[in-house]
């Protein structure tokens, strides 16, 4: 008790990520697509937070990807985002096979956005499966 | 071993909504279940991302018509999140006030149903006779039985009436005294003791890994709750008990709803109490909100919802993120519905209480003229629904 779990995260993992905003309980950084496995198995297995969602934006000069971990015994919130900058092809690492519940979220990113996460265990449509149209990234800026 | 497939929707009497579950079957035993969700599509997100903040407000208490208020109370604690906007306590008490009206009246709406659906229609009556004084309560606080328009950025947009409160106080307490011979009567009923005990058992590590949220997980013995975790409004004003139990049956669901319903009276009796003491504005003066994100959240009856919001110092966000909590909830029937009857799968996947029109709430299909694509959804859906049949 005590100890500050946000101070604990960032003396294990300080060189890797990039805090962009911190507050007394939510944390968002930047987290290189490479290391997003390590850093989700430290906080879903080690720290046991709740994965909420994951949410994906799209900006000028590529996507941002993140994911909303709640430390629900401090009300706390861990945001890892990876950033990926090829907008032609935009694809990174699952976390599903960490996090179960990463299934749904992230087959509605790669619905939406058209962003591929490797190691999806069921790499399919969630919302427009069965759906008649030629529906194409609908989220995306010129989506349709 | 020959697998049968039966398939539940995507209109089907049990289901309030429109969603489609594929039971794989061996004999009388689920062996598979798929769920296929894509039937209530409306576009929030797209269409929060270009209006105003307040407007945004009216739009996401329009998620969902249950629980009406739960939405604006994220997306306003998310709003205020980026800014940190102070919200005064005679605000703080009116939204906690009508959070946990809501979750009275959407316990009782579940309670009713699945009374309904095990085939036990005077639980249903008994639930829905009591759920009606607790809509007329919403009609003294703000005018409307749903959809109540009350939450703002910085407050609440209506002030209770000081003269209504002995009149709210004495409807809850009459509320109150029934929830209490419900409780007992669910606790000592052998009827719904049998049908319900043992069945569709979600287990607390399941519970885990799926992400589960609200009395899902609760009852699982996963002790989440946002209105405990991180309380905001007035919740560190008032005396409550998170109810946590332990078997995580559908038999335990229904007893921590029941439960959860007589805390929320407990609530909302102290609320009426502060607000009798409780003098001042109900509305912080916002003026713009800088660029930023935050995160809101709020314990909806189905469990926590989240918003997050991006900012970018206008008057609208740039991206506006809706996770309802049946979307985490519903996965967990691939944990809870395998190895059972399909008698009993039925009453376990309706045990999370699924709220399909929050849950798909993301997909606006434009072309590049901005036209709508597909406005016939009704001639869509039959469409749909025959190429299933067809494939299966």
């Amino acid at each position: 008790m005590g100890k500050d779990i946000y101070e604990e995260f960032k003396a294990k993992f300080g060189d890797i990520i990039h805090v962009r905003r911190e507050k007394s309980n939510r944390l968002y950084f930047f987290v290189p697509e490479k290391n997003l496995r390590s850093v989700v198995k430290y906080i879903f297995n080690e720290i046991g937070c709740r994965l909420s969602t994951a949410t994906a934006l799209e900006r000028p000069d590529g996507f941002e990807v993140i994911y909303h971990f709640s430390h629900d015994k401090t009300g706390k919130y861990f945001c890892p985002t990876v950033f990926i900058s090829n907008k032609d092809q935009p694809s990174m690492n699952s976390i599903t096979p960490i996090v179960k519940g990463a299934e749904w979220i992230e087959r509605e990113i790669m619905e939406m956005f058209g962003i591929r996460f490797k190691g999806h265990p069921r790499p399919e449509k969630l919302l427009m499966l069965n759906n008649p149209g030629n529906l194409d990234r609908p989220l995306r800026i010129g989506g349709k | 071993m020959m697998e049968r497939v039966i398939p539940v929707g995507p209109f089907h009497p049990l289901l309030e909504e429109a969603e489609f579950f594929t039971l794989k079957v061996d004999g009388e035993y689920v062996v598979d279940i798929d769920i296929e969700i894509g039937w209530l599509h409306r576009g929030h997100e797209f269409i929060s991302e270009q209006k105003t903040f307040t407007q945004s407000i009216y739009l996401v208490e329009r998620i969902c018509g249950i629980c009406s208020t739960s939405h604006p109370i994220a997306f306003v604690h998310a709003v205020e999140d980026v800014a940190d906007i102070e919200v005064p306590v005679r605000a703080k008490i009116i939204r906690t006030l009508i959070g946990e009206l809501e979750r009275i009246h959407s316990h009782l709406l579940w309670i009713g149903l699945a009374g309904h659906f095990i085939g036990y229609d005077t639980v249903w009556m008994w639930a829905w006779k009591y759920r009606e004084p607790v809509l007329q309560m919403f009609e003294i606080i703000s005018g409307n039985r749903n959809h109540y328009g009350m939450m703002r950025i910085g407050g609440v947009g209506k002030d209770v009436e000081p003269d209504s409160i002995s009149d709210l106080e004495k409807i809850l307490s009459s509320i109150e005294k029934k929830m209490y011979m419900f409780a007992k009567v669910v606790k000592d009923d052998p009827v719904l003791k049998s049908r319900l005990k043992g069945v569709g058992v979600l287990k607390k590590e399941d519970a885990i890994a799926y992400c589960a949220v609200g009395p899902t997980a609760r009852a699982s013995g996963v002790a989440i709750d946002v209105r405990k975790d991180e309380p905001r409004d007035a919740y560190d004003m008032v005396n409550f008990n998170i109810i946590v139990l332990e078997n995580g049956d559908v038999y335990d669901k229904f007893v921590a709803r029941v439960l959860e319903v007589i805390e929320s009276a407990k609530i909302c009796k102290q609320c009426l109490k502060l607000l009798r003491k409780e003098k001042g504005p109900v509305l912080n003066n916002v003026k713009e909100i800088p660029p930023g994100e935050g995160i809101g959240r709020y314990e909806a009856p189905r469990g926590e919802v989240l918003h997050y919001v991006r900012t970018d110092g206008s008057n609208r966000a740039v991206r506006h993120k809706v996770r309802a909590p049946s979307y985490a909830n519903i996965p967990t029937c691939k944990a809870s519905c395998i190895g059972i009857p399909v008698a009993d799968a039925l009453i376990t996947t309706a045990s999370i209480d699924p709220c399909y029109c929050c849950t798909e709430r993301s997909v606006k299909i434009v072309d590049e003229k901005n036209r709508e694509l597909h406005l016939d959804l009704l001639k869509l859906s039959w469409e749909k629904t025959e190429r299933i049949r067809r494939g299966l």
